[in-house]
């Protein structure tokens, strides 16, 4: 139902019309917001980012195809990506600090929240903790191999092959 | 290598997705995506499984400043985030089905572009791809022993109130240098600045500016970054 409306606005969205995208801004800025604040950590950039990503998402609307996801997951990608850059950049300017460590909070052992579609939450709960640290430390927090394994104190071939056996747990699992 | 082995694209496109592919890598990536379908394709079915995980977070309402800036930067009036009419849908398909079309063109034509400029362009010693969010290529540097070449991509969506603005960023941790304004459309010459023989440089960051440029010598809004390729 959530994908179908936010298809609706998207698809209006396509054809300039400004209401459907308030609208469509109004139904998914606090979980792109979440995502973007968890990776920058500083306010600032955690909103210019959203910025930047709504921006993209108003110009590229008509781009959109359900081969590409829900319009959610799209949305998400669009404004990580953008994270993602923002975080290298100012990393390479030594503005960044390198991880906060609020990281732990992640690691829920109750398993993950219930908006999680299930057959993900199954297959991440079937990993080794490790590989489901290292997985969750690099896609929520924005962190390079080098960066997963000065938090968890492992060296770095450790950590990358934790993550690339993770994703391969993922990808059987989820039968990608 | 081949990038197009099944358990191969699917690491690569899981890493890139997770955002662990970094630097070269992840441009070389971008620039596959460009050329073959199968490799996008791998890239979004990853996108639309991983990026569920986001869910987990708890959802933080932004503060109604940045709908504003949003909104300003789109050039809308009199759009409130909150308080909205309801959508009256219309039937739109054919145009929707005809965007799309034009879209997947414009990638195929952009995939020609670029191989054409890989094959083709083999003298200048270094050379850097701004790329957008999505992989598409918005602006091709070229830098020779003394002038900066900059061509703008049909992909850029240039913007009426706004100049962006190339900057140089060293690894020696000063403020970054101006290296001038990039073109909208076509293609521009900028004159190579003398600290390019002088410092060793970590990236090129292009940011949003008012018209004219930044108003205090520093980037604005950092829009992307890219790295220097030597050739």
């Amino acid at each position: 139902m959530e994908h179908e409306e936010h298809l609706k606005l998207l698809q209006a969205t396509a054809e300039s019309n400004q209401e459907a995208f308030a609208q469509l801004y109004e139904a998914t800025s606090a979980q792109m917001y979440a995502v973007s604040l968890k990776m920058l950590k500083r306010k600032e950039w955690a909103e210019e980012a959203v910025q930047e990503a709504y921006v993209k998402i108003w110009h590229n609307a008509s781009e959109y195809q359900t081969g590409k996801g829900t319009v959610l997951t799209w949305m998400v990608s669009i404004v990580r990506y953008r994270a993602l850059d923002m975080l290298r950049y100012h990393k390479v300017r030594g503005e960044s600090e390198l991880f906060e460590g609020d990281g732990d909070s992640l690691f829920n052992p109750d398993g993950l929240a219930e908006q999680v579609p299930e057959k993900l939450a199954e297959c991440i709960d079937e990993l080794d903790s490790e590989q489901r640290q290292a997985i969750h430390l690099a896609y929520f927090n924005g962190l390079s191999h080098g960066e997963v394994g000065l938090h968890l104190q492992s060296p770095l071939g450790t950590i990358k092959s934790w993550i690339r056996r993770g994703l391969q747990s993922l990808q059987r699992c989820l039968s990608i | 290598m081949n990038y197009l082995l099944e358990a191969r694209r699917n690491a690569l496109a899981a890493e890139y997705v997770l955002g662990t592919l970094q630097g070269g890598a992840r441009r070389r990536y971008q620039q596959l995506m460009m050329q073959y379908s199968l490799i996008r394709e791998t890239t979004w079915m990853w996108e639309q499984q991983i990026n569920d995980l986001s869910r987990q977070l708890d959802p933080v309402t932004p503060e109604e400043v940045v709908w504003q800036k949003i909104s300003q930067r789109l050039g809308f009036v009199d759009v409130p985030a909150g308080n909205i009419v309801p959508l009256v849908q219309k039937k739109k398909s054919a145009v929707w089905q005809w965007a799309t079309g034009l879209a997947t063109a414009a990638a195929l034509i952009l995939a020609v572009v670029l191989i054409r400029v890989q094959t083709v362009e083999v003298t200048p010693p270094q050379v850097a791809v701004v790329q957008g969010e999505k992989a598409q290529a918005l602006w091709l540097i070229e830098i020779d022993d003394e002038i900066i070449r900059v061509k703008a991509s049909d992909n850029l969506q240039p913007q009426l109130n706004n100049d962006y603005e190339l900057w140089m960023v060293a690894k020696d941790g000063r403020a970054p240098v101006s290296l001038g304004l990039l073109p909208k459309s076509g293609q521009l010459e900028l004159a190579k600045h003398a600290l390019f023989e002088q410092v060793e440089i970590v990236a090129l960051a292009v940011s949003l500016e008012p018209l004219g440029g930044s108003p205090n010598g520093l980037p604005t809004t950092v829009l992307y970054t890219t790295e220097l390729m030597t050739l």
